[in-house]
């Protein structure tokens, strides 16, 4: 052994307990000792060199070894062109599985990890058929489906759910697991081949299937939840305590303060989440499906009671903005140019305009300064929907898309 | 005793802070809470130094230390480095290496004794961990990954590893290491270990999803708990029996 040390009989100073955690046959029956490094032996799974480098190193295990992150993600960036091809179908009236029509499902994008340094992706089939590469961009194809949340979407729904409010500490678990238990009203959306099938896909990539569906890629969520229902869990108080704490305006304040409590029972607290570059065609898709899941439970729910929790008169929506702020010096653009207010998610704008009121409030963390967005500041938006509404936005959703 | 907080709603704690037997690096940033939660457990034993590397908060994957030593990137400004310079004791070399696999963090997981690295680091880079931080290097993949830095961590007294890693990777590991070593998850399955919590000798810090049985685990493979469970038994039999008949 390198620096002269003995080579121990193995777990032989550990207590009983901490043996039993260690998953080894060797440490319960008879301890057999390890092959030393710089034996001649070679060591069992030594598919390598059969030559050990010198002291202070091992052979590599090849088996699975994966291209780093880094790697696997910097190619898929520069695809930025999503072109579904071939969109998948709306979701049946009670299934949720949209049939994939295409079967070339190829690499999933990226997931949003900021500061996670893992990728989940074990495939190295990096089997990438641009049809047209358009400049620098290639064209990937990539099948959508809608699921019911489950409670394996914890990790994705809750990288999506991380900005929702600012960065004051609140019960985000407590919010994710309350979304993931209401499977009837309620979708995410993922790529068509994450969940457990079994015809699909080469046999090397079923082969890390296990570790694929333990985390998914969510690329989109929508849902709502009726603040009355949940009026006693602790992350609908904090986001209450929340957003009356930020609402500026003492007259919006009082008439969100009724949507909080005396109305509660009949408010829905829409959540939309998705990231930057999901298909804008999906979106009016992602809508419908919650609307309609809202209508059918108002049926299909067992209990009277869950059957009025889903009649929902007003919604509730906590969504981002960018305002621009007033220019510091004459800049040489004219500022009629710029937009007043920019909405990353574009039908908060129809939102918006049908809202019954809405207010404003800084986001106090720290934003990605774009070039293209110095000019802006983002703005936390909250506004309150009728229900009656809702149809003439769906119209204008729609519209929108099929221009 | 191992300790559950969160850095502004972001569970990942082992990518904001690093935890070490001599000093402890935190991310600025957030509220005054994380910071906190880090002084309350070790402000009488250890200096807890607010610090940012390359002007980002991720410090806990971009540097790599023990007891001996401090590595930094290149990406780590002149004000930074004299910083920590100033802050760390004195016996704690602080050093900026040029490496171009520049997440350290990611790459070299490391106790006071042993360190794991990337298999792809520099032969220089090997050098000087084995120089400033006074261990025995060896190059490895965990469970088939190369980022060993992310996957596992350990300290003088046991480590948690990815939770796919084969039985003979485990004993293969252990012997190297000389520690007790277990696959476990943090943070409700996550398989980013090292990016879930941190850990020394005497304390851990884990992210505030992780679940009662992922902390037991940890408490006791990273021998956490004070004494032996008979301990509190005896502790607690005054208030357990009434009286002898």
């Amino acid at each position: 052994m390198p620096g002269g040390r003995k080579l121990p009989a193995p777990f032989a100073g550990f207590s009983p307990f901490a043996r039993s955690l260690i998953f080894s046959a060797a440490a319960s029956s008879c301890p057999k000792p390890l092959p030393l490094p710089d034996a001649s032996t070679s060591a069992a799974d030594a598919d390598a060199d059969a030559e050990t480098p010198r002291q202070g190193t091992l052979p590599l295990v090849p088996e699975r070894v994966t291209p780093s992150p880094v790697a696997r993600i910097t190619p898929l960036n520069a695809r930025l062109a999503f072109s579904p091809v071939d969109m998948p179908r709306p979701p049946s009236k009670r299934a949720k599985r949209a049939e994939p029509s295409s079967d070339e499902v190829e690499d999933r994008g990226s997931s949003g990890s900021e500061e996670e340094s893992f990728s989940t992706s074990g495939s190295d089939s990096d089997s990438d058929d641009g049809e047209e590469s358009s400049e620098e961009l290639e064209t990937v194809q990539a099948d959508f489906a809608f699921f019911d949340p489950k409670p394996s979407d914890f990790h994705g729904v809750r990288l999506l759910l991380k900005t929702y409010l600012d960065s004051k500490p609140w019960d985000l678990t407590g919010f994710v697991d309350l979304i993931l238990a209401q499977t009837t009203v309620g979708t995410v959306a993922k790529l068509a081949d994450d969940d457990d099938e079994e015809g699909e896909g080469n046999g090397a990539e079923k082969a890390n299937s296990s570790n694929n569906t333990d985390d998914d890629d969510l690329f989109g969520l929508i849902s709502v939840l009726n603040l009355g229902r949940y009026a006693e869990q602790k992350c609908i108080k904090d986001l209450k305590e929340y957003l009356l704490a930020v609402c500026a305006d003492k007259g919006t304040k009082k008439q969100l303060r009724s949507l909080l409590e005396e109305k509660a029972s009949s408010v829905g607290l829409l959540v939309c989440r998705r990231f930057v570059n999901f298909p804008y065609e999906l979106v009016p898709k992602l809508y419908d499906a919650l609307f309609d899941e809202v209508s059918w439970a108002t049926e299909d729910e067992p209990t009277k009671e869950l059957q009025d929790s889903f009649r929902f008169k007003h919604y509730l929506l906590v969504v981002r903005m960018l305002e621009r702020t007033p220019a510091k010096h004459k800049s040489k653009k004219s500022k009629d140019d710029d937009e007043p207010v920019i909405y990353p998610k574009l039908e908060d704008e129809f939102f918006h305009e049908l809202s019954s009121w809405s207010f404003t409030f800084p986001i106090r963390s720290e934003q990605a300064a774009q070039q293209e967005m110095k000019n802006y500041k983002e703005m936390g938006l909250v506004m309150a929907i009728k229900a009656d509404a809702v149809p003439k936005f769906r119209k204008k959703l729609e519209d929108l898309v099929s221009e | 005793m191992a300790t559950r907080i969160q850095f502004e709603n972001n569970c990942e704690v082992g990518v904001f802070s690093k935890l070490t037997n001599a000093y402890c690096l935190v991310a600025i940033g957030g509220s005054e809470n994380f910071y906190s939660a880090f002084e309350a457990e070790l402000a009488d034993a250890i200096p807890v130094v607010k610090t940012s590397i390359g002007g980002t908060r991720i410090i806990g994957r971009l540097c790599v230390g023990n007891k001996n030593g401090l590595l930094l990137p290149h990406t780590t400004t002149d004000q930074e480095l004299q910083h920590l310079r100033n802050c760390l004791p004195d016996q704690v070399v602080v050093q900026r290496i040029d490496e171009r696999l520049s997440a350290l963090g990611n790459c070299i997981a490391c106790n006071d004794h042993v360190a794991l690295t990337h298999p792809d680091l520099d032969k220089a880079t090997e050098e000087f961990i084995a120089d400033v931080l006074g261990v025995e290097v060896f190059r490895q993949t965990i469970a088939g990954n190369i980022l060993v830095g992310s996957y596992c961590a350990f300290s003088n007294r046991g480590g948690l590893v990815h939770p796919h890693t084969s039985v003979e990777d485990l004993d293969e590991l252990s012997t190297l290491l000389q520690v007790p070593l277990v696959a476990g998850t943090v943070n409700r399955g996550s398989e980013v270990i090292a990016a879930g919590m941190t850990v020394n000798d005497w304390t851990a810090f884990c992210g505030s999803d992780t679940t009662a049985t992922e902390l037991s685990v940890i408490e006791s493979v990273f021998k956490l708990r004070e004494g032996q469970p008979t301990a509190i038994v005896e502790d607690m039999r005054k208030s357990l029996i009434d009286s002898y008949v």
